[in-house]
């Protein structure tokens, strides 16, 4: 590409203000692989264009080749820090081209771990945003209660990160005999770390004088960008996909939608503070509720025999045998399935001709919009404050990349 | 019948059958409504042009409020199931205040142009970068066309059916950049074939998977 000699002068000249600046893709203030070209005048950011695809792993591609169960484990690769909730969009979305109804004890199930996932994805965002700016001990504080919920997860499937604990029609094992005990602890003490976290950071003079006004996205631009999730809200569009298209049993439990006003970055970390007692509050409720019951639907298509029957019996080693290695009979039709994520709107949206493959499997990361609006909106603040601004807008790269 | 995505009591199911019925009364002169599997309408626009009126008169008509790009994306019809034409573009609408979907798609042969949504929703810049990077179809008017997940040199596009899933290609700057050993040779041009040839050792280095 011809460079004009007069732009090459310009930017070789030291006291030229406008300086080219990378930020990442590889800093540890880039959560994951983002990459941010500025042109700095000072410390102003004047223009940034920002590069993806640094983690891209065709995983769309590899969903039309896997079957529907094999695909599964690339939903924990979405968004590594809720791969619970990606499982269960996933398995929701088969099961609705499919027109499968899960049981009641796996749909309460599914909202416990959806909530749970929210709460991990949020304390991620704000301690790492938090620790971003200089406020360390509110990561410890937060981290402690991350590794409780890891914990709980781990009791739940065995995995901790990639969890892969959904499966069409169901889950792969009901919960543990000391989850709802466990539970009821954690949703009782963890409201306590919260309010710390409050105590340290919401009137604290330096955290406000960091955070307000700073990366604001307002509702105009939030709707242009369509950006979703609590960034949405935090400018204020009361939009919340639980409350205005409910799925699952969201209409049974109580809790409110949080908007914000001013779309900054003190006001994305309060929304995420509140949804944390918000989903604290849907978790009492779930386990309150929680029926008893199997966790399988009863549907021939779907359902995974039991291991000691499939050792035992010819009938049902032989259908074992076709559920996993022809896969799930999926009938053609297509669904845009969404659920209202950690960071925003997940969507699978699934063609199927037919067939145990998908013939499109598109996946709508809410990262993908957010990281397009925060090119947008980083332009004309400083340095340090586009890296408060990213961590607070909480882009996944995995999700974003695909 | 009750689906998972679809709480029982649901508030918004009332605009959204509202909405299907406005769909036929009104929209269907000449064009195709489908259902999916959540009764979520998909109306099929006639062209690319059509389709861009669709997503403008949805956006106006108080009965539909769309005012939310959800999603762009296509997928391939080589196998004709949806229609005689190449691809199908398919764009996701929703509103905020009405909450409901509507689903608008259109047929597109290989070499025919889609319309930008660009100067309707800035967001769609880059929806459209990545289904230009992934199907090759391009968009009149849009104003930065190029690979967004892809490198710049990278040749195909790999969403495509005839794409093969374990395709690799290796540029040359792989090893030698680092090497030292020549300037860098970067072709923009990412029309037509392979950018680069691969070197002996980028082969060796870089040979799919099962081959010996």
């Amino acid at each position: 590409m011809a460079v004009n000699i007069q732009d090459d002068h310009k930017l070789n000249d030291f006291y030229n203000p406008n300086v080219l600046i990378n930020l990442g893709p590889s800093h540890p203030a880039m959560h994951g692989t983002l990459r941010v070209m500025c042109r700095v005048n000072g410390e102003t950011i004047e223009d940034a264009n920002c590069e993806i695809g640094y983690l891209h792993r065709g995983i769309e591609k590899l969903g039309e080749d896997k079957t529907y169960h094999q695909w599964m484990v690339y939903t924990d690769r979405l968004n590594y820090c809720s791969a619970l909730n990606n499982n269960m969009a996933y398995a929701m979305a088969v099961e609705n081209i499919m027109n499968i109804t899960i049981t009641d004890r796996c749909m309460w199930i599914r909202m416990i771990c959806m909530e749970l996932s929210r709460i991990i994805d949020h304390i991620i965002c704000v301690a790492i945003n938090a620790l971003d700016l200089g406020a360390m001990t509110v990561f410890w504080l937060l981290y402690h209660w991350r590794e409780e919920a890891y914990t709980m997860i781990e009791s739940m499937c065995g995995m901790r990160l990639t969890t892969t604990y959904a499966r069409i029609g169901g889950l792969s094992y009901d919960l543990p005999d000391n989850f709802v005990a466990r539970m009821e602890k954690f949703c009782k003490e963890f409201p306590k770390a919260l309010e710390e976290v409050e105590g340290l950071l919401t009137s604290n003079r330096i955290w406000i004088d960091r955070t307000k006004g700073v990366g604001i996205i307002n509702a105009a631009d939030a709707m242009k960008y369509s950006i979703t999730g609590p960034c949405l809200r935090a400018a204020g569009v009361d939009v919340d996909l639980r409350r205005d298209r409910p799925y699952y049993a969201y209409t049974d439990v109580d809790f409110d939608v949080v908007v914000g006003s001013n779309g900054d970055v003190y006001d994305r970390y309060l929304i995420r503070l509140e949804e944390m007692k918000q989903s604290t509050r849907i978790l009492q409720q779930c386990i309150r509720k929680l029926p008893a019951g199997p966790i399988f639907v009863d549907d021939k298509r779907v359902n995974i025999p039991d291991k000691l029957e499939v050792y035992t019996k010819m009938e049902v080693l032989i259908h074992h045998f076709k559920i996993f290695m022809e896969g799930v009979k999926v009938p053609p039709g297509e669904a845009y399935t969404c659920v209202e994520g950690p960071n925003g709107e997940l969507g699978f949206y699934i063609v199927s001709r037919g067939g145990p493959k998908a013939w499109r499997m598109r996946v709508k990361s809410p990262s993908f919009m957010l990281f397009q609006g925060f090119e947008a909106s980083v332009k004309g603040g400083k340095i340090p404050d586009a890296v408060a601004h990213l961590g607070s807008v909480n882009i996944i790269a995995g999700e974003l990349d695909r | 019948m009750r689906t998972n995505s679809v709480a029982p009591g649901a508030a918004y199911l009332a605009a959204q059958e509202a909405l299907t019925a406005r769909l036929n009364e009104k929209y269907l002169t000449d064009r195709k409504v489908d259902l999916d599997k959540l009764n979520e309408p998909v109306i099929w626009a006639k062209n690319p042009t059509d389709a861009k009126m669709l997503v403008k008169s949805f956006r106006i008509d108080p009965a539909f409020a769309m005012d939310f790009l959800s999603d762009i994306t296509a997928y391939d019809n080589v196998d004709q199931v949806d229609g005689d034409q190449r691809f199908v573009l398919v764009y996701q609408l929703y509103s905020v205040t009405k909450h409901v979907r509507v689903r608008i798609k259109c047929l597109l042969g290989e070499h025919e142009q889609a319309e930008t949504l660009t100067d309707l929703w800035p967001g769609a810049n880059w929806l459209e970068r990545e289904v230009f990077d992934m199907f090759g179809i391009t968009f009149r008017g849009h104003p930065n066309l190029r690979r967004i997940m892809m490198d710049e040199r990278f040749s195909g596009h790999p969403l495509r059916k005839e794409y093969p899933i374990k395709q690799r290609e290796p540029f040359r700057d792989n090893i030698r950049f680092h090497l030292g050993a020549n300037p860098l040779e970067v072709s923009t041009d990412i029309k037509d074939g392979p950018a680069t040839e691969p070197t002996e050792l980028a082969k060796e280095l870089y040979r799919p998977q099962g081959e010996k």
